[in-house]
């Protein structure tokens, strides 16, 4: 498989937030590295819909660039939005309860309980 | 009438939705009425698609854009039969839990949506619509879970959406992939393309990363340790526990049944085959050292999702059938084990399987159902569970596989001893609610109905006719009480109180374990896809 550049970097981006929700403690980071991961797809998902230098998708004149990619990254970035807003939420009222936010602390706590 | 249901089938999906939201701001107790009406109106029309569908498969191209560029429903025989499943689970689960305290108009409105994103996602036919369904079910299913507000299901919840929001990632990655490659997220799409791909290896990579994150969806082994948080935190109420654990994993088997479907041309049978075995065993040794009822079921669940996997990779007919008919049966057995545990805990206020006694005095309808349930997860003489199992070895047809679906019954069985104690013992008559009992009945009374019109409901649902050879069928029940006999005496005399088992009963590794073994999972499939 050939790969651009941008597609290579959205590849060790990827990677970057999967290295940081297996390794960090911290449920903040956590919801971070997941943020990463998403950012690294939306790249990928470009990059693979524009190589040469086309047009943007709207404009009518010129060889234009797939537009499907587009339309579907704008839904995959409200749908990442949501999925953020919703994780902070439930952190928000899991740090309430807890009073912690080190993911091993919070298994202790539930345990606890 | 064929072009009326195919131009609305997205009917089945948008119904529960609306009426959820409509709910959500009209009185409690019109709300209710207004629930069940639509629910009523959503099973009807279920059967309707399920009859049309049996002759050809319904298509329809929303906003009539086709396949490459629009988004398109499908619903063949299978994905019309899931929906049925769902649509009648959810009215009789909506009429048991109308006097619940914590069905609040909040409640019904997340229990509506999820039905309508279930069903989305059995008849979605494009990859990303699918991805985006099963998105959006994650946050519903993670406030499901969360609607008791038990301080527990706190971190429980979390868990669950965290750990499937990071497999989802990899299902977009991998998509993002196979776009590059083909250019299409059409299931049916892709399956056409599939015969002129000339470079192979170019798809393992997208594929491994999206089967990774089915995988999750379906528990497979490795993958699993989310999945007693979800469905056996005592936040949840027992219906939500029965939707998750008889429902929606079954929608990652579905997944991953159409994607394999669609990409014929990678051969994985093997892999997943090993995979299913061990997850079977995993499930019931970890569901003997559980002594929490809703944990116990939870890792049942998994083990029978193991099982399932397992038939359906044996590259035969009968027993992929049989792994069919599995997906149905546990449906229905673990719904009224869920609703006959969350009766029991409420009556005991305790969740400790070995705190309750003289269940049969107290509540003898719930336990009868509760028995019948049983009888059919062992996989007992003239009970569901013994239909699809006898299919599923009659269809692997080698000594091995025979040994292995007994060794798996055999650790039901002990697991499910303990729980068998449960009835035994004196108590006073509680008070049941009428409603209830007959509900539970009815689905216990199912269990047993599955098992003696096995054969002729396989032929009605999916037009296959099994066969079920009545000396091979006695000599499986001759095995099966063997066994019985031999649980007992391994639980009472091997297990019963060693200390082993509560080092099982503590292991539980946290959100940066199971992240690991997510790509563990993943660097394992595309090393076996460019090896083999």
């Amino acid at each position: 498989m050939n790969y651009s550049i941008g597609e290579i970097t959205a590849i060790i981006i990827f990677f970057i937030g999967v290295y940081g929700v297996i390794a960090r403690r911290n449920i903040i980071k956590t919801v971070m590295s997941l943020g990463i991961m998403e950012a690294a797809v939306i790249l990928f998902f470009l990059a693979n819909g524009a190589i040469g230098a086309e047009r943007a998708p709207i404009s009518a004149a010129g060889i234009s660039a797939d537009p499907i990619p587009h339309a579907l990254m704008i839904t995959a970035i409200v749908i990442g939005v949501g999925v953020t807003a919703v994780a902070l939420t439930m952190f928000i009222s899991l740090y309430h309860r807890y009073g912690t936010t080190n993911w091993t602390k919070a298994q202790k706590a539930r345990k606890e309980h | 009438m064929e072009i009326l249901l195919t131009r609305y089938l997205y009917i089945l999906i948008l119904l529960p939705i609306f009426i959820g939201i409509l709910v959500y701001f009209v009185p409690k107790k019109f709300g209710i009425v207004l629930c069940i009406i639509a629910q009523v109106i959503h099973a009807g029309y279920s059967v309707m698609v399920f009859i049309s569908s049996k002759s050809n498969p319904l298509l329809i191209a929303l906003g009539g854009w086709n396949a490459p560029v629009g988004i398109e429903l499908f619903a063949d025989n299978l994905s019309a039969v899931m929906v049925l499943l769902v649509s009648f689970l959810f009215l009789i689960l909506l009429l048991f839990n109308i006097h619940r305290h914590y069905v609040n108009n909040l409640f019904l409105m997340l229990f509506l949506i999820f039905e309508g994103l279930m069903c989305a996602i059995f008849l979605c036919d494009d990859l990303f619509t699918i991805f985006v369904m099963v998105e959006v079910s994650t946050i519903v299913v993670s406030l499901l879970i969360m609607s008791k507000r038990d301080s527990r299901s706190m971190y429980d919840g979390m868990i669950y959406l965290l750990v499937n929001i990071f497999s989802m990632t990899f299902f977009l990655f991998g998509l993002a992939m196979l776009y590059k490659q083909t250019g299409t997220f059409s299931l049916r799409l892709l399956k056409t393309i599939m015969s002129d791909v000339t470079n192979v290896k170019a798809l393992y990579l997208p594929y491994s990363f999206i089967l990774t994150s089915v995988c999750l969806k379906a528990a497979l082994m490795p993958l699993f340790s989310w999945l007693p948080k979800a469905h056996g935190t005592p936040g949840a109420p027992s219906v939500v526990s029965a939707t998750l654990s008889g429902l929606y994993v079954k929608g990652g088997i579905y997944l991953y049944l159409r994607i394999t479907n669609a990409f014929y041309i990678i051969d994985t049978q093997d892999f997943f085959l090993v995979c299913g075995i061990i997850t079977a065993f995993v499930g019931f040794a970890l569901a003997i050292a559980q002594s929490d009822i809703k944990l116990i079921l939870a890792y049942h669940t998994v083990s029978q999702l193991g099982l399932i996997m397992m038939a359906l990779n044996m590259g035969s007919e009968v027993a992929y059938w049989g792994g069919v008919y599995h997906i149905l049966s546990h449906a229905l057995f673990k719904t009224v084990l869920f609703l006959a545990a969350g009766m029991m805990i409420e009556e005991y206020k305790t969740r400790n399987i070995h705190e309750m006694h003289g269940v049969f005095k107290r509540m003898p309808w719930v336990s009868g159902a509760a028995i019948c349930a049983i009888l059919g997860i062992t996989g007992a003489p003239f009970f569901n569970g013994s239909i699809s199992k006898y299919l599923i070895s009659h269809g692997s047809n080698n000594l091995l596989f025979d040994i292995i679906l007994i060794i798996i019954t055999l650790g039901t069985l002990i697991s499910f001893v303990k729980f068998l104690k449960v009835f035994t013992g004196n108590g006073k008559r509680a008070k049941v609610p009428k409603l209830r009992s007959i509900i539970i009945v009815l689905l216990g009374g199912m269990c047993l109905l599955g098992g003696l019109m096995g054969a002729d409901i396989i032929e009605i649902l999916f037009g296959y006719s099994a066969h079920v050879n009545a000396s091979e069928y006695t000599l499986k029940a001759g095995i099966f009480i063997v066994s019985v006999i031999a649980s007992y005496f391994i639980y009472f005399k091997l297990l019963k109180g060693k200390s082993f088992l509560s080092k099982i009963r503590d292991f539980d590794i946290g959100i940066n374990g199971i992240a690991l073994s997510i790509v563990i999972f993943f660097a394992v499939l595309t090393g076996y896809l460019y090896i083999i």
